[in-house]
């Protein structure tokens, strides 16, 4: 039972010469409900088709429900409820037909589940997919990947394009299902999965950035303010955990990525004898994402310079 | 439908609003000793929040001596605790100093900044005695309703 969910090992893709993937490790546990966040074209869609065995990855590999990407075939299909924003559904089917369609694929497919999901989602049964709004299909979608109880629900920027009644309603119903399954996400809006997500992993041009939970995110980043009693410049040799750091004649400022209470402050007095006050803000989640995303920015820029002078 | 109201802000944690907000209806009487609180899966549901942290809001609560598990009822609204009322107080320190470096920094002077506080506390349930029993013997102030 601990084998994780998901799992990838140095998971890579490229596209001719566009790299979509680099290295990825990642580890999801069964339960999580896990948000991968990262703009446009950051790598997500391709990071979830590598997982479906949709597309063969350059190297490194994947494996989902214990079974390695690459032999998926259609019987693991029935554990794994998967959804796109890109999914291309039967046009000329009513939403009936499409779950009558589906019902005979999955052996625990659950007709009360499907109703109740018809009911809570308000879908018209003998209205043909075709003539539905974007949202209305989606719950379409949902309810089709749901009524079997999967043990994996895959989602694709599920709420993107949606308006936020129609994004509540489906989080209402993810949210009924966590308990019995694993729930991995893709979005490239923060605010949209914060408050239902139990991890979250950060994907960056093809990097996966960070991958963690996220109330020991919010535990270890803080702003750290720190005022001294005289105008100084910043202090030589910074550790690395301290990120961003500024200073401008009595205030020093940065961010800290391993915060403890007891050991920061005298590991900050240490450094800085001069220090006077010292305040430690905990911050939102976009700031956290921010931090990590200028600091990695920062050193590739670095690194790319230093290459140049070398 | 949860028995208390909150608009959640950007940036700030789930856990810490919605546990204020709990606190608050409870202090100010809008929930009362023995008022039934949501499940965790009530409040997950409602308020779109992930299980684990609603889980952890209730937990927090009962450890805090606000709600109390009833076998067979659920989670119910408990008799707040008069011990350790020193230890909320020391709870308090951080906001009570930033609210009087608020008012010193807009030049409010003590006494209308006194007045104010004590104008919210008539707000939220009137004037309340020291006494353990804090919101038993509150007469039920219902308000007028018209």
């Amino acid at each position: 039972m601990n084998e994780p969910t998901i799992r990838t090992q140095n998971l890579t893709k490229h596209f001719g010469r566009t790299v979509a993937l680099t290295g990825v490790d990642l580890t999801v546990s069964a339960g999580a409900i896990y948000a991968l966040v990262g703009a446009n074209g950051a790598g997500k869609t391709t990071l979830i088709k590598l997982l479906m065995n949709i597309l063969r990855p350059t190297a490194g590999s994947s494996a989902v429900l214990g079974i390695d990407s690459h032999r998926l075939t259609g019987s693991a299909f029935q554990s794994i409820g998967y959804v796109s924003e890109n999914q291309e559904l039967p046009e000329g089917m009513t939403v009936g037909g499409l779950l009558n369609y589906f019902r005979p694929f999955y052996p625990t497919w659950d007709r009360e589940l499907e109703a109740q999901l018809v009911q809570q989602f308000d879908l018209p049964l003998q209205r043909k997919l075709k003539n539905l709004s974007r949202g209305m299909k989606m719950k379409a979608s949902f309810a089709s990947s749901l009524a079997y109880r999967p043990a994996l629900i895959l989602l694709d920027e599920p709420f993107s394009g949606l308006d936020p009644l129609v994004r509540d309603e489906l989080i209402e119903g993810l949210i009924e299902r966590a308990p019995e399954t694993t729930i991995f996400l893709s979005s490239h809006d923060l605010a949209e999965i914060e408050s239902f997500s139990s991890h979250v992993g950060y994907l960056e041009q093809g990097r996966l950035l960070f991958s963690e939970e996220m109330s020991v995110l919010s535990d270890r980043f803080r702003e750290v303010t720190v005022t001294l009693a005289n105008p100084a410049p910043l202090p030589a040799n910074l550790p690395p955990t301290w990120l961003l750091a500024q200073s401008a004649d009595c205030v020093l400022r940065f961010v800290h990525n391993h915060f403890d209470e007891q050991a920061t402050p005298s590991e900050i007095h240490a450094l800085v004898p001069t220090a006077r006050d010292i305040s430690f803000d905990p911050m939102s989640l976009r700031a956290i994402f921010l931090a990590i995303a200028k600091t990695h920015r920062d050193s590739a820029n670095e690194n790319s310079a230093q290459e140049k002078v070398a | 439908m949860i028995p208390f109201r909150i608009t959640f802000r950007a940036g700030l944690s789930l856990f810490e609003q919605i546990v204020y907000a709990a606190t608050r209806a409870m202090v100010s009487g809008q929930l009362r000793p023995g008022d039934p609180f949501p499940s965790v899966r009530a409040l997950s549901k409602e308020l779109k929040i992930n299980p684990n942290t609603a889980h952890k809001i209730v937990a927090h609560l009962v450890s805090e001596g606000l709600l109390e598990t009833r076998p067979g009822i659920g989670t119910v609204v408990a008799v707040l605790p008069d011990s350790s009322r020193k230890d909320r107080t020391q709870l308090l320190e951080h906001e009570i100093e930033e609210l009087v470096v608020e008012a010193k920094r807009l030049g409010i002077d003590q006494t209308e900044i006194l007045a104010a506080i004590s104008a919210h506390w008539q707000r939220l349930g009137g004037d309340e005695p020291t006494s353990a029993n804090h919101f038993a013997n509150r007469p039920h102030d219902g308000g007028s309703k018209q």
